[in-house]
């Protein structure tokens, strides 16, 4: 190992990431891989790539978001399937398209192997520190300053504070600053953005309780047990043997066991009349009812107090115990998220069959913090008040880990892009569901923590999680995102489904194509031997492409209708306000959200097909005018 | 800049006339019109040819004359078609759906244009006049659907929208939340309820025709004895109207036809022949006429003197008249009678006037104009018309989706291929109510669903 100079301060680094959750990671992990001298701060070192909810990593749209992720050269993966404790894939029965991936996870070996790859990869510095200010010079940041009044400098600042800032977090009553139970709440960073011209909002969100595993009765509740075959994360028929698993290979220690084998199970129980008898007596010690809450919480994930008293009819609600991980006994109550007090909260969990005698680790509580609404972001995740300060993850009003690596991922690249001078990786719409989510963002914003589904991507068949790879590959070659050998391994597995894909098409069998018979059939039972032998991958993606074909085309020929127009680049020097013919609504709403093409335009709400008609005319005549002044110029 | 697409749009005047004009613009023009004319070979470019005009089902719908425009010497510089059939709005409105199920769009406001300046036909000089137009067009036309959509349609349609988000909602849940405790999927809901949707769509679709009843005129025959005051109860309905009244000496029919405009509905009057007994010839054809004309008619004016024994009518004209399409005038009433008139026409209310002294006149018209408002002959159970051929085709496409969606529940097609056609007929949807943002649908699923793992 060459020798790692330690932080420098006079130095600027190309990159700070301030925040070392899940975004933070997968942002510093993107800059640093790609060369850029990066620097990642936390306020925390042992609360890296923390799981501050749920112990899991997946799940529908989630998942596949995490397979992108691996496309894109990021850590989410590996880092789940070298931690996971249970494997299942959700929507089994149902089409390609929609089956999700999800896991349990290890949370300390989850957060382990993170701190790990952070600590072991070349180009990236790791410190404790909390970031109080940004330093600015002439509208751009140029460092930020730590509570120690140490100050960094850097070219470009991603910022990935999650629930941190102003931070406060409610149990009944009781109210505690900080943006996660036994943490600190950053407070000096709400206080530059607003100097800045960034405008802050709040949000609500919530967790529920930790309980003791060794007080619950397992014989009463209903078991789940993980899927016999894991369905894993990364992409691993691409990549070398020396890429597995890269952490483990460093110092010579291997994983050791295969990813799934001894998997533990979640549990699941119900809430009952007597669960719902005592929520109700205590509904008025709820923040949530007494109106001390004023951020907006999901519509998704409602406390256990609204899903009793919004749905009276439903006499009992599911509850998923999760374990925490192999070394401890902390349990994780899925479904009871709550903010009552913690006496109610008792005995509300002891009314619950299997948990009469349950010990309470740590409460449930509710969390408000500040966020930085995301229209105020270019599709880069570029701040459009601050040049060179990004954004990602929960401070744009996301929720969830991998909603929040995504972004992360981007916000690397980009930052890195941005010191480059080139030009920013924007994923499209119609190529991957982190394209969905960032385009939603910054063209629409959020009223509530957004949560990626799979119904907000209008191509989602398009999206079926292992094509992932073959998906993005085109924007992991451009910046790239991988070692040349996964790319030369993916193209290889392009080209050897296409071959199928068109073999099938032409060859007979039995009076029939072989891709008729399988379209009749939807499996692969009529398969010629020559691809059956092939890897699996292989086969689900031709399986795919041929079963569904008609599907498939036509959700193309959506997307290449609206091509066109997501090719348009809008200048920003286009003045709104000047443009003749258009509303005056939809000329305020496009100078806001200032869009970077007509397609991002013709998304933003309150904008319709006529006035992107009027700007598509204004900019044709934008830059013919500027292609005669040049001639006049020349001539 | 060639677009991807290829769209059309009548280019003529809504109404009957002699011919009318379609134009398409994009590339799916040569292959469109090899099939439409069942040629093989491609038209001759910039002549004009007579050929026949073939739909997706092997129909011939018209002769018309057809014009060709290759790419790079049209009006867009794009592959052009210009169809002329005849101007009969039924045989136009079945070529517009021919064509758009054969892949064309309708055209935006002022996209012609639009696209002959991106492609370099107009100078940058008239760039603001191409901007201006665009703006007036998708003005007038959005003024125009505001307008229908304030109205009962709205209501409809809103109602609908929400139906069919709920149904989206419901099937969007199954997928997006497999490990929520959902209650037990079942077919039997989805079924009943896109049912029913269908059927709704299908009755806006089926009112479409009323449509040109509203814009050509509510075809109002006025029948009566030759002195029962026909004559003057035309002139004080026109003549109060003078402004705006055309009159239109009847062409090939013999009677006088005036257009009046009662409130936001343009009111074809048209006299007709005492309805009498006659004896010589032309009497008689006369009658005939009146006949005829009173079965195709969508609204009656009959006026019966007062002071006079109730008229007999013909069976076959009696039976078009009923409550919702037809008033009695019992014109006279400044005069003393010795008859009743209440047994005449029984169903149908009566309006007491003096045309003489303009008694009555404001009640009448405001009788006239309630049974217009409550849908004129409109089908049973209608309650909405849906004016604008772009809407007509837009729902039509809609429930083409929705009937592959209920066929899809039927035979237990995967959800998300069901979600597909569903998603489908909600753009559809939204190319009559405006933009329907994806947060809708979510809005209903979690109303619905108790969802929080």
């Amino acid at each position: 190992m060459s020798a790692h100079p330690l932080f420098h301060l006079d130095k600027a680094y190309d990159v700070i990431v301030c925040g070392a959750g899940h975004a933070g990671c997968e942002a510093a992990l993107a800059s640093a891989r790609r060369g850029a001298s990066t620097l990642l701060l936390t306020g925390n070192l042992d609360t890296i790539a923390q799981m501050s909810c749920n112990p899991a990593i997946g799940g529908q749209a989630k998942g596949h978001m995490v397979r992108e992720i691996d496309a894109l050269g990021g850590e989410m993966a590996m880092n789940t399937d070298a931690t996971a404790i249970q494997f299942r894939l959700l929507n089994a029965s149902k089409g390609p398209a929609v089956q999700a991936p999800r896991a349990q996870c290890d949370k300390k070996a989850y957060q382990f192997r993170m701190k790990q790859s952070i600590e072991w990869q070349d180009n990236l510095d790791v410190f404790q520190a909390l970031v109080d200010e940004l330093v600015m010079n002439n509208g751009r940041v140029v460092g930020i300053k730590t509570n120690l009044d140490v100050e960094f400098k850097a070219k470009t600042v991603i910022v990935t504070t999650g629930t941190f800032l102003r931070g406060l977090m409610h149990v009944g009553q009781n109210k505690n600053e900080g943006g996660r139970m036994g943490d600190f709440s950053a407070k000096g960073l709400s206080k530059s953005f607003i100097e800045a011209g960034i405008e802050l909002e709040r949000l609500k969100t919530g967790t529920p309780a930790r309980i003791l595993g060794r007080t619950i009765d397992f014989s009463q509740l209903e078991e789940q047990k993980a899927d016999e075959k894991p369905t894993l994360f990364g992409f691993y028929d691409t990549r070398s043997p020396e890429e597995l698993f890269h952490v483990e290979h460093y110092g010579e220690k291997r994983l050791g066991w295969a990813p799934g084998s001894e998997p533990m199970s979640c549990w699941t129980t119900y809430t009952g009349a007597d669960t719902e008898a005592i929520i109700k007596a205590n509904l008025h010690l709820s923040p949530m009812y007494s109106g001390e809450i004023v951020g907006r919480g999901p519509r998704y994930c409602p406390s256990i107090e609204d899903k009793i008293v919004r749905f009276s009819d439903k006499d009992r609600h599911m509850l998923f115990l999760e374990p925490e991980g192999r070394h401890t006994n902390e349990w994780y109550i899925n479904g009871l998220s709550t903010s009552l007090p913690l006496a109610v909260q008792i005995e509300m969990l002891r009314s619950i069959k299997g948990l009469e005698n349950v010990h309470i680790l740590r409460p449930a509580y509710a969390v408000e913090y500040d966020f930085a609404p995301p229209t105020q972001l270019y599709p880069s995740l570029e701040s459009k008040k601050v040049e060179n300060l990004f954004f990602a993850g929960q401070i744009n009003g996301t929720s969830g880990y991998e909603e929040a690596a995504g972004q992360g991922l981007v916000a690397g690249v980009n930052a890195v892009q941005k010191v480059r001078g080139e030009e920013a990786m924007v994923l499209g719409r119609d190529e991957c569901y982190i394209g969905v989510l960032i385009d939603d963002l910054v063209s629409k914003g959020t009223q509530e923590p957004y949560r990626m589904f799979s119904s907000r991507a209008e191509h989602r068949l398009l999206f079926n999680h292992p094509s992932a790879e073959l998906r993005l590959l085109k924007h992991a070659k451009k910046h790239k995102l991988l070692k040349d050998s996964r790319i030369k391994a993916i193209e290889e597995k392009q080209q050897t489904i296409e071959h199928w894909v068109k073999y099938l098409e032409k060859e007979y069998h039995k009076g029939d194509s072989y891709a008729t018979h399988v379209r009749r059939s939807r499996d692969k039972s009529s398969f010629p031997e020559d691809l059956a032998g092939l890897s699996e991958a292989v086969q689900d993606e031709v399986f795919y492409r041929v079963a569904f074909k008609g599907y498939l085309q036509r959700e193309m020929k959506q997307v290449d209708k609206l091509k066109h127009i997501d090719k348009i680049k809008v200048p920003q020097s286009l003045d709104y306000a000047k443009v003749k013919g258009l509303r005056a609504e939809s000329g305020e709403k496009l100078a806001e959200i200032q869009p970077q093409t007509l397609g991002q335009a013709s998304r933003i709400s309150g904008v319709n097909p006529a006035d992107i008609s009027i700007l598509m005319v204004t900019i044709e005549a934008m830059s013919r005018k500027a292609a005669e002044a040049k001639k006049a110029k020349k001539a | 800049m060639l677009a991807t697409d290829t769209i059309v749009a009548l280019s003529t005047p809504v109404g009957e006339s002699a011919l009318a004009i379609i134009r398409l613009s994009g590339p799916l023009c040569s292959e469109i019109e090899m099939a439409i004319c069942g040629r093989s070979k491609s038209l001759e470019p910039r002549r004009a040819t007579l050929c026949k005009y073939i739909d997706v089902n092997g129909l011939e719908i018209d002769t018309g004359v057809y014009i060709a425009y290759p790419e790079n010497a049209s009006f867009t510089n794009e592959a052009m078609l210009e169809i002329m059939p005849h101007g009969n709005p039924l045989i136009i409105q079945k070529l517009l759906e021919d064509l758009i199920t054969r892949g064309c769009r309708m055209a935006e406001p002022g996209e012609f244009t639009r696209r002959a300046f991106l492609n370099g036909k107009i100078d940058l000089s008239q760039a603001e006049a191409v901007a201006d137009m665009i703006h007036a067009r998708s003005n007038f036309s959005l003024e125009v659907a505001r307008r229908q959509l304030n109205g009962s349609i709205g209501q409809k349609m809103s109602e609908l929208t929400d139906q069919l988000l709920e149904i989206l909602a419901e099937l969007e849940a199954y997928i997006d939340f497999p490990e929520e405790d959902l209650p037990e999927a079942s077919d039997a809901g989805p079924i009943h309820d896109l049912s029913r949707l269908i059927q709704q769509v299908n009755d806006l679709i089926e009112t479409h025709h009323y449509s040109a009843l509203l814009q050509e005129g509510i075809k109002t025959v006025i029948i009566g004895a030759p002195n029962a005051g026909k004559s003057s109860l035309i002139n004080t309905l026109v003549g109060s109207q003078r402004a705006i009244v055309s009159d239109i000496p009847g062409t090939t029919r013999d009677f006088i036809t005036s257009y009046i405009m009662l409130k936001d509905y343009r009111v074809e009057i048209i006299d007709t022949a005492g309805l009498h007994t006659a004896e010589d010839e032309i009497e008689q054809q006369g009658i005939k006429k009146t006949m005829e004309l009173a079965q195709n008619a969508d609204f009656y004016l009959v006026i019966v003197d007062h002071c006079q024994p109730s008229p007999s009518l013909p069976d076959s004209i009696q039976a078009e008249f009923n409550s919702k399409n037809t008033l009695v005038i019992e014109n006279k009433i400044d005069l003393e009678s010795k008859h009743s008139q209440k047994e005449f026409l029984a169903d149908c209310q009566h309006c007491p006037i003096s045309l003489k002294t303009h008694t009555g006149i404001d009640d009448f018209k405001e009788a006239m104009l309630k049974l217009i408002d409550q849908g004129i002959a409109l089908p049973k159970g209608t309650d909405a018309i849906v004016l604008n051929a772009r809407h007509t085709l837009a729902l039509k496409q809609a429930k083409i989706s929705l009937e592959k969606a209920l066929e899809g529940v039927h035979s237990q097609e995967l959800n998300e291929l069901v979600s597909v056609e569903l998603r489908s007929a909600i753009e559809g949807f939204s190319q009559v109510v405006g933009k329907i943002e994806n947060d809708a649908m979510l809005d209903k699923l979690f109303q619905k669903f108790c969802i929080g793992k």
